[in-house]
């Protein structure tokens, strides 16, 4: 029950970042894969580098245990992500 | 603090912060990593197992998506509360048909193209997460962090799919 109401909230946080970095609009996602509006990135590698440092400076403290990574199986992965581009381009979300 | 909660948009830098500290958050505390695309899955199973439960009796809906009201499922409802709140508080809210003047500007106004697009293009979007194990979240961020070799396959993929079909929808004026 506390992991649901956790998520929500997580949920929440991250729902008010996306709609603060102007990602719920459909142009900013669309740019991108236009090279006029490199704003996904931009959002996309700081948020990257962020949980990084925050979470293996916790891991190297001894605080916190890192999860299962998830898996790689390539052709899985590339042929997933050739699809999920094109959708991702089409619809701009 | 209440000016900077009220601006219609931050700095990608600084949203960016933001959703970097609640994966940290969400990692540290529950192990969850964050993500959108599994709990479309996880409705999805939870629609097949009234309507046609057959489809429900495989091994990905048993042991890799269960169907059911997930964490995920939670995350996802949370998302849209919180941006909800986000538009709210700067003002950024309206409803619309046609969500965007760049879209008018390039493909014109009528509403049932931009739903057509939307609708057939969250299919395949949903689709090739599902196989790739992952959307931008999950696997992009969520496994970015952890330097895991998938989201870096997932990612270049995902632009190398992403750019000739954004070159061909916008055709001259790419």
């Amino acid at each position: 029950m506390f992991e649901m109401i956790f998520s929500l909230v997580m949920g929440i946080g991250f729902g008010f970042a996306l709609q603060k970095a102007g990602l719920t609009k459909y142009n900013k996602i669309v740019n991108v894969f236009r090279f006029t509006d490199l704003a996904v990135l931009k959002f996309m590698m700081t948020t990257l580098a962020v949980a990084m440092v925050g979470i293996f400076a916790l891991n190297t403290l001894g605080i916190v245990a890192l999860p299962n990574i998830p898996a790689t199986y390539i052709v899985g992965n590339l042929i997933g992500g050739l699809i999920f581009g094109v959708g991702m381009s089409g619809a701009g979300f | 603090m209440m000016k900077l909660l009220q601006q219609k948009e931050w700095s990608p830098y600084l949203a960016g912060t933001l959703l970097g500290l609640v994966y940290v958050v969400s990692i540290a505390v529950t192990g969850i990593i964050p993500g959108a695309s599994g709990a479309f899955e996880n409705i999805g199973g939870l629609i097949a197992q009234v309507v046609y439960p057959e489809l429900t009796k495989n091994t990905y809906f048993q042991f890799v998506m269960p169907p059911g009201i997930t964490t995920a499922v939670m995350i996802l409802l949370g998302i849209m509360v919180g941006a909800f709140i986000s538009a709210k508080l700067s003002g950024d809210f309206k409803m619309q048909a046609v969500s965007d003047d760049q879209w008018k500007r390039v493909f014109g106004k009528a509403t049932w193209k931009r739903w057509l697009v939307l609708f057939v293009g969250g299919i395949i979007l949903e689709f090739g997460a599902g196989i790739a194990g992952g959307c931008t979240s999950g696997l992009a961020i969520g496994g970015g962090l952890f330097l895991a070799p998938s989201a870096f396959i997932f990612i270049a993929a995902m632009f190398m799919s992403g750019i000739p079909v954004a070159m061909l929808m916008y055709w001259r004026k790419y």
